[in-house]
């Protein structure tokens, strides 16, 4: 088998009383895209924050391209090449679009405008570069903060809730960027809540549930899972 | 075409201000003197504050560290006031360093409340010390009339107080800086290292201060703890920037300007009502236009930042 991209190891994450992640293992493979599901409060944003060290982890290791990032600051793992999004969307509001991908990046401000005059074309956001981000419409702003995230050129992408809030047509032409960026060798991670676009994107499901990962695998064979059923509807 | 005008607006402001002293009385002198202390002041509370989101309420410290170390190299060293200003600005640099490690790790009101404790912890300090400062008697400086050469200091720092403001906030350096203020979460999940540019901002906004301290403490003659460290000044200068606009260049400007003149003449027209009017105008600032004169014509316009 081939290295993995990520590979977190037994990781642990407890507030005060409550264990949020729970010794959860998985490993990532390049070129794949992954879901992260299970039901509210299972442990799938707080998995992201100690990936992205926005948390620290209590136990446990996270190795991302061999190398342990775990206890590391968050832009030092961003540097090292781990892009994401958020659940709620955070751009700068009183940055132009253009300027939200502008100071992402440290490259020549030549070649950074033109990477970023690329992407703004790529959503379609171009005609708008020069406007606040505080003033485009939520699904702008989601649109942007995704381009935002691919300014450094993330080997591995953190996505989380994707679809939510976002309209049909704004969302195939989301699932399709991620579909080319799967294409082009890079490895995506996907918290989602909507079924269909867990089930119709990604090639191998993680559930989790009160923090432990209870089932993994090919999105069929999850649907079908005791496990999965009754964390999601009960016994 | 308007580019020029901005370019040159700026210049003949400036050396109209440059020919000044020579037909201004001494009262004028003095009082633009103090316009350009409050230029310094107010410009480089904007820049940890306003642009970069760390609302500092003991920035005076800086004023009264600089104040306090330029004073006693020129009366017990003998310094020229010209080193010694500089000094104070590096004097107040360092103590930024040294506080801005622990201080700058606190978010929104508890980095503001640790300013307001360190400006009163470095009052009490140089009360305690009181071979060195003076203690609660305050310390005299020799007698010397350099009035005209410190406008001429003050102002110089005002300028470079502006025009560095200018080309940071044209810098992605300074776009860095706005996305601590805009969401410091997002700013590090984008790969930029916020603690050390929050440090660089902090210790840019420092030295201003300490060298307008040290100018001040010369001009003066004499200084004592409540005088360089009155909280009041520090709320003069963030009311100033939020008149004005924050996280503009000009903003800073427009606001000592217009606010020391207005405090001039109300203050010598009705001395008792004047408290009451700057709290009231504190008040109708934060309500009515908590984005400042520039700030509501920056965003109704869609002018630059460089306002």
């Amino acid at each position: 088998m081939a290295t993995p991209v990520l590979d977190i190891d037994r990781l642990r994450k407890r507030f005060g009383g409550v264990t949020a992640v729970d010794g959860v293992s998985l490993r990532l493979e390049a070129g794949r895209i992954y879901g992260l599901i299970g039901p509210n409060g299972s442990g799938k944003t707080t998995l992201f924050n100690c990936i992205t060290g926005v948390e620290r982890r209590d136990e446990g290791r996270v190795v991302f391209g061999g190398e342990r990032v775990d206890g590391l600051r968050p832009w030092e793992i961003a540097q090292k090449g781990i892009g994401r999004t958020f659940q709620v969307i955070r751009v700068f509001p009183e940055l132009s679009a253009l300027e939200n991908l502008l100071v992402v990046t440290r490259d020549r401000l030549a070649a950074a405008r033109e990477r970023a005059d690329r992407l703004l074309r790529f959503v379609k956001l171009d005609g708008l570069r020069d406007e606040y981000a505080g003033n485009l419409s939520y699904g702008q702003q989601k649109l942007l903060e995704f381009v935002r995230m691919l300014m450094r050129d993330p080997t591995l992408i953190l996505l989380d809730e994707p679809a939510a809030g976002v309209n049909r047509t704004l969302l195939n032409d989301l699932l399709e960027a991620v579909r080319q960026l799967r294409d082009r060798g890079k490895t995506i991670l996907l918290v989602e809540h909507d079924m269909k676009v867990v089930m119709g994107l990604c090639e191998t499901v993680f559930v989790l549930d009160h923090g432990e990962k209870i089932a993994e695998g090919a999105p069929g064979v999850i649907q079908t899972d005791e496990r999965v059923i009754e964390a999601y509807f009960g016994r | 075409m308007s580019q020029r005008v901005a370019l040159a607006a700026p210049v003949a402001v400036a050396l109209a201000l440059a020919a000044y002293p020579v037909v201004a009385s001494g009262y004028e002198v003095r009082a633009t003197l103090q316009i350009f202390m409050w230029i310094v002041l107010a410009g480089s509370w904007n820049l940890i504050s306003g642009l970069t989101g760390y609302v500092s309420f003991g920035h005076v410290a800086f004023f009264g560290a600089g104040a306090y170390a330029g004073a006693i190299l020129i009366s017990k060293a003998g310094w020229p006031w010209l080193a010694a200003a500089l000094v104070g600005g590096g004097a107040a640099v360092l103590l930024a360093l040294v506080i801005g490690y622990p201080c700058l790790r606190l978010k929104g009101p508890y980095f503001a409340i640790a300013m307001l404790g360190l400006n009163e912890v470095l009052r009490a300090l140089v009360s305690y010390f009181e071979g060195l400062t003076g203690g609660g008697n305050g310390l005299s400086l020799p007698t010397l009339d350099a009035t005209v050469p410190i406008y001429y200091v003050m102002g110089l720092t005002a300028v470079a107080v502006t025009v560095l403001t200018y080309l940071i906030i044209t810098s992605r350096f300074g776009l860095r800086l706005m996305t601590i203020r805009e969401d410091e979460v997002a700013a590090e999940a984008m790969g930029i290292d916020t603690a050390r540019h929050k440090l660089y901002a902090f210790l840019l906004s420092a030295a201003g201060p300490g060298i307008a301290g040290a100018l001040t403490a010369r001009d003066q003659g004499y200084i004592e703890p409540i005088s360089v460290f009155p909280l009041a000044t520090t709320i003069t200068m963030i009311v100033m920037v939020l008149f004005g606009g924050k996280g503009t260049v000009w903003g800073p400007v427009l606001g000592a300007v217009v606010l020391f003149v207005a405090q001039e003449v109300v203050w010598a027209r009705y001395p008792y009502v004047h408290p009451l009017l700057f709290g009231a105008l504190i008040v109708a600032v934060v309500l009515l236009m908590p984005r400042g004169v520039l700030g509501i014509l920056q965003v109704r316009y869609r002018l630059p930042r460089t306002i």
